[in-house]
Protein backbone atom coordinates (compact mmCIF):
# COMPACT_ATOMS: atom_id res chain seq x y z
CA UNK A 1 0.00 0.00 0.00
CA UNK A 2 1.71 3.45 1.03
CA UNK A 3 4.34 1.23 2.91
CA UNK A 4 6.81 3.55 0.44
CA UNK A 5 5.65 6.88 1.67
CA UNK A 6 6.90 8.46 4.52
CA UNK A 7 4.69 8.95 6.66
CA UNK A 8 4.72 12.98 8.04
CA UNK A 9 4.92 13.88 11.88
CA UNK A 10 3.16 16.73 12.99
CA UNK A 11 3.26 17.78 16.56
CA UNK A 12 0.65 19.53 18.50
CA UNK A 13 1.44 21.32 21.84
CA UNK A 14 4.00 23.70 23.29
CA UNK A 15 7.43 23.74 21.57
CA UNK A 16 10.75 23.51 23.49
CA UNK A 17 14.21 24.03 22.90
CA UNK A 18 15.36 21.26 22.90
CA UNK A 19 16.47 19.62 19.38
CA UNK A 20 18.16 15.96 19.45
CA UNK A 21 17.69 12.32 21.40
CA UNK A 22 17.97 11.22 24.61
CA UNK A 23 21.07 9.94 26.03
CA UNK A 24 20.11 6.48 26.07
CA UNK A 25 19.03 6.75 22.71
CA UNK A 26 22.52 7.95 21.60
CA UNK A 27 24.42 5.91 23.86
CA UNK A 28 22.26 2.86 23.99
CA UNK A 29 22.62 1.87 19.89
CA UNK A 30 26.82 2.39 20.08
CA UNK A 31 29.36 -0.02 19.68
CA UNK A 32 30.85 -0.12 23.64
CA UNK A 33 28.07 2.14 24.72
CA UNK A 34 30.17 4.92 22.55
CA UNK A 35 32.99 5.42 24.95
CA UNK A 36 35.04 7.87 22.91
CA UNK A 37 32.81 9.40 21.07
CA UNK A 38 31.64 13.16 21.37
CA UNK A 39 28.32 14.59 22.27
CA UNK A 40 27.14 17.83 22.02
CA UNK A 41 24.20 19.46 24.08
CA UNK A 42 21.99 21.39 21.76
CA UNK A 43 21.37 24.07 24.08
CA UNK A 44 24.96 25.12 24.93
CA UNK A 45 25.41 25.55 20.82
CA UNK A 46 24.29 29.19 21.34
CA UNK A 47 27.64 30.16 22.41
CA UNK A 48 30.31 31.09 19.83
CA UNK A 49 32.97 29.04 21.89
CA UNK A 50 32.10 25.18 21.02
CA UNK A 51 30.75 22.99 24.01
CA UNK A 52 31.16 19.60 23.77
CA UNK A 53 31.71 16.05 25.98
CA UNK A 54 33.60 13.17 24.79
CA UNK A 55 32.33 10.19 26.68
CA UNK A 56 34.52 8.39 29.25
CA UNK A 57 32.31 5.92 30.94
CA UNK A 58 28.94 4.46 30.52
CA UNK A 59 26.58 2.52 33.30
CA UNK A 60 23.68 1.50 32.12
CA UNK A 61 20.36 2.47 34.42
CA UNK A 62 16.91 0.54 34.62
CA UNK A 63 14.67 1.04 31.91
CA UNK A 64 11.80 4.05 33.22
CA UNK A 65 9.32 6.20 32.42
CA UNK A 66 11.89 8.84 31.47
CA UNK A 67 15.08 6.17 30.85
CA UNK A 68 18.30 7.72 32.22
CA UNK A 69 22.06 6.70 32.01
CA UNK A 70 24.63 7.04 33.98
CA UNK A 71 27.51 8.47 31.83
CA UNK A 72 31.03 10.33 32.74
CA UNK A 73 32.19 12.91 30.28
CA UNK A 74 35.20 15.18 29.70
CA UNK A 75 33.44 18.18 29.28
CA UNK A 76 34.57 21.50 27.29
CA UNK A 77 32.41 24.40 27.84
CA UNK A 78 32.48 27.02 26.27
CA UNK A 79 36.22 26.52 25.08
CA UNK A 80 37.35 25.77 28.48
CA UNK A 81 38.26 22.21 29.51
CA UNK A 82 36.98 21.04 33.28
CA UNK A 83 39.57 19.66 35.34
CA UNK A 84 37.74 16.65 36.71
CA UNK A 85 35.15 14.49 35.10
CA UNK A 86 31.52 15.39 34.82
CA UNK A 87 28.63 12.85 35.85
CA UNK A 88 25.60 13.33 33.59
CA UNK A 89 22.59 11.17 35.01
CA UNK A 90 19.86 13.39 36.24
CA UNK A 91 19.78 15.13 32.84
CA UNK A 92 20.53 12.56 30.91
CA UNK A 93 16.93 12.10 29.87
CA UNK A 94 16.45 15.36 27.73
CA UNK A 95 16.12 14.54 24.36
CA UNK A 96 18.53 17.81 23.77
CA UNK A 97 22.03 15.66 23.08
CA UNK A 98 23.53 15.19 20.01
CA UNK A 99 26.37 12.69 18.56
CA UNK A 100 28.84 14.21 16.11
CA UNK A 101 29.98 11.98 13.30
CA UNK A 102 33.41 10.77 13.86
CA UNK A 103 34.35 13.05 10.32
CA UNK A 104 33.57 15.59 11.90
CA UNK A 105 35.62 15.69 15.45
CA UNK A 106 38.70 16.94 14.23
CA UNK A 107 36.66 19.66 12.77
CA UNK A 108 35.28 20.25 16.50
CA UNK A 109 38.53 19.84 18.18
CA UNK A 110 40.49 22.16 15.95
CA UNK A 111 37.90 24.99 16.52
CA UNK A 112 39.01 25.41 20.41
CA UNK A 113 41.31 28.02 20.49
CA UNK A 114 39.75 30.67 22.24
CA UNK A 115 38.17 29.88 25.21
CA UNK A 116 35.59 32.05 27.06
CA UNK A 117 38.14 33.83 29.99
CA UNK A 118 37.86 37.40 31.29
CA UNK A 119 41.48 37.17 32.92
CA UNK A 120 41.69 40.38 33.23
CA UNK A 121 38.12 41.10 35.17
CA UNK A 122 38.11 41.87 38.77
CA UNK A 123 35.10 41.38 40.03
CA UNK A 124 34.03 43.83 43.45
CA UNK A 125 34.24 41.89 46.88
CA UNK A 126 31.86 44.80 48.21
CA UNK A 127 29.08 47.04 47.70
CA UNK A 128 27.85 50.47 49.60
CA UNK A 129 24.27 49.14 51.21
CA UNK A 130 21.01 50.67 49.65
CA UNK A 131 19.76 54.25 51.49
CA UNK A 132 17.23 52.39 53.26
CA UNK A 133 19.34 49.36 54.72
CA UNK A 134 21.61 52.68 55.85
CA UNK A 135 18.92 54.43 57.93
CA UNK A 136 17.47 50.90 59.23
CA UNK A 137 21.11 49.70 59.89
CA UNK A 138 21.67 53.41 61.97
CA UNK A 139 18.26 53.43 63.85
CA UNK A 140 18.87 50.12 64.91
CA UNK A 141 22.51 50.41 66.25
CA UNK A 142 20.89 53.67 68.61
CA UNK A 143 18.07 51.40 69.43
CA UNK A 144 21.10 49.34 70.51
CA UNK A 145 23.22 51.47 71.92
CA UNK A 146 26.37 50.89 70.00
CA UNK A 147 28.54 52.62 68.11
CA UNK A 148 27.21 55.09 64.81
CA UNK A 149 28.25 53.25 62.12
CA UNK A 150 30.39 55.11 59.21
CA UNK A 151 31.43 52.01 57.08
CA UNK A 152 28.30 51.49 54.67
CA UNK A 153 29.92 48.59 52.52
CA UNK A 154 28.56 45.15 53.38
CA UNK A 155 30.65 42.42 51.10
CA UNK A 156 28.80 41.10 47.54
CA UNK A 157 27.89 37.12 47.60
CA UNK A 158 28.35 35.23 44.16
CA UNK A 159 27.35 32.21 43.42
CA UNK A 160 29.88 29.60 43.13
CA UNK A 161 30.07 27.49 39.70
CA UNK A 162 32.89 25.79 38.17
CA UNK A 163 31.68 27.41 34.46
CA UNK A 164 32.81 31.06 36.86
CA UNK A 165 35.41 32.52 34.76
CA UNK A 166 35.50 36.42 36.23
CA UNK A 167 37.61 36.67 39.17
CA UNK A 168 36.49 37.92 42.01
CA UNK A 169 38.72 40.56 44.08
CA UNK A 170 40.55 39.36 47.22
CA UNK A 171 41.42 41.59 50.02
CA UNK A 172 41.98 45.40 48.82
CA UNK A 173 42.44 44.51 45.04
CA UNK A 174 41.35 46.84 42.99
CA UNK A 175 37.90 46.12 40.88
CA UNK A 176 37.85 46.59 37.02
CA UNK A 177 33.97 46.34 36.91
CA UNK A 178 31.36 48.61 38.60
CA UNK A 179 29.00 47.38 40.72
CA UNK A 180 26.38 49.09 42.26
CA UNK A 181 22.46 48.81 43.91
CA UNK A 182 21.16 50.86 41.72
CA UNK A 183 19.99 50.39 37.91
CA UNK A 184 23.87 50.09 36.64
CA UNK A 185 24.88 50.39 33.07
CA UNK A 186 22.31 49.41 30.42
CA UNK A 187 23.21 46.80 28.43
CA UNK A 188 20.91 48.22 25.32
CA UNK A 189 20.57 52.07 25.52
CA UNK A 190 18.37 52.10 22.86
CA UNK A 191 15.63 50.67 25.18
CA UNK A 192 15.97 53.89 27.57
CA UNK A 193 15.68 56.20 24.91
CA UNK A 194 14.23 59.96 26.35
CA UNK A 195 14.22 58.17 29.83
CA UNK A 196 16.95 59.96 32.36
CA UNK A 197 19.11 57.62 33.79
CA UNK A 198 20.89 59.13 37.15
CA UNK B 1 -39.16 25.89 41.44
CA UNK B 2 -36.06 26.84 42.75
CA UNK B 3 -33.26 24.15 43.25
CA UNK B 4 -30.51 24.24 46.12
CA UNK B 5 -27.98 24.07 43.74
CA UNK B 6 -29.03 27.34 41.80
CA UNK B 7 -29.61 29.19 44.76
CA UNK B 8 -26.10 28.68 46.17
CA UNK B 9 -25.01 29.53 42.25
CA UNK B 10 -26.93 32.55 42.48
CA UNK B 11 -25.93 33.56 46.21
CA UNK B 12 -22.39 32.52 46.25
CA UNK B 13 -20.39 35.62 44.59
CA UNK B 14 -22.90 37.86 46.72
CA UNK B 15 -21.41 36.26 49.75
CA UNK B 16 -18.16 35.88 49.00
CA UNK B 17 -15.77 37.74 46.71
CA UNK B 18 -13.02 36.09 45.69
CA UNK B 19 -10.36 38.33 44.11
CA UNK B 20 -9.74 35.25 41.71
CA UNK B 21 -13.06 33.95 41.26
CA UNK B 22 -12.63 32.98 37.84
CA UNK B 23 -9.64 30.80 38.78
CA UNK B 24 -9.40 27.15 38.54
CA UNK B 25 -7.74 25.50 41.57
CA UNK B 26 -4.45 24.73 41.16
CA UNK B 27 -5.20 21.03 41.22
CA UNK B 28 -7.98 20.69 38.80
CA UNK B 29 -6.42 19.23 35.32
CA UNK B 30 -6.99 21.31 32.14
CA UNK B 31 -10.02 22.40 31.37
CA UNK B 32 -12.21 20.80 28.33
CA UNK B 33 -12.46 23.81 26.73
CA UNK B 34 -8.83 24.62 27.04
CA UNK B 35 -7.23 21.24 25.98
CA UNK B 36 -6.13 22.27 22.29
CA UNK B 37 -5.05 25.74 23.12
CA UNK B 38 -1.71 26.23 22.62
CA UNK B 39 -0.21 29.18 24.72
CA UNK B 40 2.17 31.00 22.11
CA UNK B 41 5.61 32.07 23.29
CA UNK B 42 6.75 34.97 23.64
CA UNK B 43 9.03 37.01 21.45
CA UNK B 44 11.35 38.97 22.79
CA UNK B 45 14.02 41.08 21.25
CA UNK B 46 17.68 40.58 21.41
CA UNK B 47 18.24 44.04 22.80
CA UNK B 48 15.49 43.19 25.68
CA UNK B 49 16.51 40.41 26.79
CA UNK B 50 20.34 40.77 27.33
CA UNK B 51 18.88 43.97 29.28
CA UNK B 52 16.83 42.19 30.94
CA UNK B 53 19.04 39.12 32.04
CA UNK B 54 21.26 41.77 32.96
CA UNK B 55 18.71 43.59 35.27
CA UNK B 56 17.98 40.35 37.11
CA UNK B 57 21.07 39.24 37.49
CA UNK B 58 22.06 42.26 39.28
CA UNK B 59 18.97 41.98 41.55
CA UNK B 60 19.96 38.20 41.94
CA UNK B 61 23.17 39.16 43.59
CA UNK B 62 21.81 42.65 45.52
CA UNK B 63 18.90 40.24 47.04
CA UNK B 64 21.66 37.60 47.57
CA UNK B 65 24.09 40.10 49.31
CA UNK B 66 21.58 41.73 51.62
CA UNK B 67 20.35 38.32 52.59
CA UNK B 68 23.57 36.79 53.27
CA UNK B 69 24.79 39.83 55.42
CA UNK B 70 21.90 40.13 57.74
CA UNK B 71 21.94 36.14 57.98
CA UNK B 72 25.70 36.30 59.05
CA UNK B 73 24.55 39.47 61.23
CA UNK B 74 22.29 37.75 63.25
CA UNK B 75 24.46 34.42 63.86
CA UNK B 76 26.92 36.84 65.04
CA UNK B 77 24.61 38.32 67.61
CA UNK B 78 23.24 34.93 68.69
CA UNK B 79 26.85 33.31 69.13
CA UNK B 80 27.94 36.41 71.30
CA UNK B 81 24.71 36.00 73.54
CA UNK B 82 25.26 32.91 73.86
CA UNK B 83 28.84 33.19 75.27
CA UNK B 84 27.54 36.09 77.66
CA UNK B 85 24.63 34.35 78.48
CA UNK B 86 26.95 31.10 79.44
CA UNK B 87 29.72 32.62 81.16
CA UNK B 88 26.95 34.81 83.26
CA UNK B 89 25.28 31.45 83.71
CA UNK B 90 27.73 29.74 84.62
CA UNK B 91 29.06 32.06 87.78
CA UNK B 92 25.69 32.24 88.54
CA UNK B 93 25.27 28.46 88.89
CA UNK B 94 28.36 28.12 91.09
CA UNK B 95 27.30 30.59 93.43
CA UNK B 96 24.35 29.09 93.87
CA UNK B 97 26.22 25.88 93.94
CA UNK B 98 28.14 27.41 97.30
CA UNK B 99 25.02 28.89 98.62
CA UNK B 100 23.75 25.20 98.72
CA UNK B 101 26.70 23.37 100.47
CA UNK B 102 26.46 26.00 103.31
CA UNK B 103 23.12 25.74 103.89
CA UNK B 104 23.70 21.78 103.39
CA UNK B 105 26.52 21.82 105.81
CA UNK B 106 24.51 24.13 108.28
CA UNK B 107 21.74 21.75 108.47
CA UNK B 108 24.03 19.10 108.93
CA UNK B 109 25.56 20.08 111.93
CA UNK B 110 22.34 21.08 113.25
CA UNK B 111 20.56 17.28 112.61
CA UNK B 112 24.13 15.96 114.43
CA UNK B 113 23.34 17.89 117.75
CA UNK B 114 19.78 16.69 117.65
CA UNK B 115 20.99 13.69 116.88
CA UNK B 116 23.43 13.24 119.81
CA UNK B 117 20.96 14.74 122.35
CA UNK B 118 18.21 12.08 121.12
CA UNK B 119 21.04 9.20 121.01
CA UNK B 120 21.62 10.67 125.02
CA UNK B 121 18.05 9.95 125.74
CA UNK B 122 17.74 6.94 124.25
CA UNK B 123 20.34 4.84 126.01
CA UNK B 124 19.26 6.34 128.83
CA UNK B 125 16.22 4.78 128.63
CA UNK B 126 17.47 1.75 127.34
CA UNK B 127 19.36 1.01 130.68
CA UNK B 128 16.85 2.23 132.81
CA UNK B 129 14.06 -0.25 131.15
CA UNK B 130 17.37 -3.03 131.43
CA UNK B 131 17.98 -2.69 134.89
CA UNK B 132 13.94 -3.05 135.60
CA UNK B 133 14.04 -5.79 134.14
CA UNK B 134 17.04 -7.24 135.62
CA UNK B 135 14.98 -6.22 139.11
CA UNK B 136 11.92 -7.64 138.16
CA UNK B 137 13.19 -10.76 136.95
CA UNK B 138 15.17 -11.10 140.18
CA UNK B 139 12.01 -10.80 142.10
CA UNK B 140 10.53 -13.47 139.94
CA UNK B 141 13.14 -16.01 140.76
CA UNK B 142 12.96 -15.15 144.10
CA UNK B 143 9.46 -15.91 144.24
CA UNK B 144 9.96 -18.96 142.87
CA UNK B 145 12.71 -20.22 145.07
CA UNK B 146 10.73 -19.56 148.01
CA UNK B 147 7.43 -21.16 146.75
CA UNK B 148 9.68 -24.44 145.23
CA UNK B 149 11.06 -24.40 149.02
CA UNK B 150 7.48 -23.92 151.00
CA UNK B 151 6.25 -26.76 148.25
CA UNK B 152 9.45 -28.91 149.01
CA UNK B 153 9.23 -28.38 153.11
CA UNK B 154 5.25 -29.35 152.43
CA UNK B 155 6.21 -32.14 150.68
CA UNK B 156 8.81 -33.28 153.60
CA UNK B 157 5.81 -33.18 156.52
CA UNK B 158 3.75 -35.04 154.07
CA UNK B 159 6.61 -37.68 153.22
CA UNK B 160 5.95 -39.18 156.97
CA UNK B 161 2.47 -40.66 155.97
CA UNK B 162 3.65 -42.14 152.47
CA UNK B 163 3.18 -45.76 152.35
CA UNK B 164 6.16 -47.39 152.04
CA UNK B 165 7.62 -51.07 151.90
CA UNK B 166 8.47 -51.36 155.37
CA UNK B 167 4.20 -49.44 156.68
CA UNK B 168 2.63 -51.79 153.53
CA UNK B 169 1.48 -54.76 155.13
CA UNK B 170 0.20 -52.15 158.53
CA UNK B 171 -1.57 -49.85 155.62
CA UNK B 172 -3.30 -52.98 153.99
CA UNK B 173 -4.52 -53.67 157.11
CA UNK B 174 -5.39 -50.53 158.22
CA UNK B 175 -7.64 -50.56 154.76
CA UNK B 176 -8.74 -53.61 154.64
CA UNK B 177 -10.04 -53.05 158.48
CA UNK B 178 -11.18 -49.74 157.43
CA UNK B 179 -13.80 -49.85 154.74
CA UNK B 180 -14.91 -46.66 153.34
CA UNK B 181 -18.08 -46.37 151.51
CA UNK B 182 -18.09 -43.42 148.89
CA UNK B 183 -22.04 -43.64 148.32
CA UNK B 184 -24.20 -41.21 149.32
CA UNK B 185 -27.29 -39.67 149.14
CA UNK B 186 -29.51 -36.26 148.63
CA UNK B 187 -32.17 -34.95 149.73
CA UNK B 188 -34.18 -31.76 148.63
CA UNK B 189 -32.82 -29.84 150.97
CA UNK B 190 -29.66 -30.80 150.10
CA UNK B 191 -28.78 -33.11 153.38
CA UNK B 192 -26.23 -35.57 152.54
CA UNK B 193 -26.72 -38.93 153.61
CA UNK B 194 -23.37 -40.98 153.02
CA UNK B 195 -23.37 -44.92 152.74
CA UNK B 196 -25.26 -46.82 150.85
CA UNK B 197 -26.81 -49.07 153.64
CA UNK B 198 -27.37 -45.74 155.64
CA UNK B 199 -31.22 -45.99 157.48
CA UNK B 200 -32.98 -42.54 156.63
CA UNK B 201 -34.65 -40.85 159.62
CA UNK B 202 -37.89 -38.75 158.43
CA UNK B 203 -38.82 -35.96 160.76
CA UNK B 204 -42.90 -35.08 160.80
CA UNK B 205 -43.12 -32.53 158.65
CA UNK B 206 -41.00 -34.48 156.04
CA UNK B 207 -43.57 -36.97 156.05
CA UNK B 208 -46.48 -34.54 155.58
CA UNK B 209 -45.00 -33.18 152.42
CA UNK B 210 -44.44 -36.56 151.11
CA UNK B 211 -47.52 -37.59 151.71
CA UNK B 212 -49.42 -34.40 149.85
CA UNK B 213 -46.99 -34.86 147.11
CA UNK B 214 -47.91 -38.65 146.54
CA UNK B 215 -51.86 -38.04 146.87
Amino acid sequence: MASATTTVIKYVGRTTDFKGKTLWEIVGSLKNFGVGRIIVRSVFERYPEPSFMKIVKVEACPDEERRRVRVWVEKTFRGRKMPQLTEIYRTSYKPDYKLIPKNEEAKLLAGVEKAHDFPDVILPNSVEMPPLMKKFIIKDHEKKGLEIMTDFTMPISYNHSPNRVKRIAKGNEKPTVAFTMGLGKPASPSLYEGVPLS
Amino acid sequence: MLSQNSLLKRTWPMLVQCAEAHRKPRWLPVAKSKIYRIPKRPVISEDERLELMRLHNNYKTQMRSIRRFYHEEMIKEKSTRESASSEMSQRLEAEEWARCVELNEKWNAQVAVEREERRKLEVAALEEYALKKIEADDIKLKERIAKASEEIKKQKELSSTFITPENLDAAIDHALANPIDYNFAIDLKGNKYEGRDTQIQYTKAKEEKSASATA
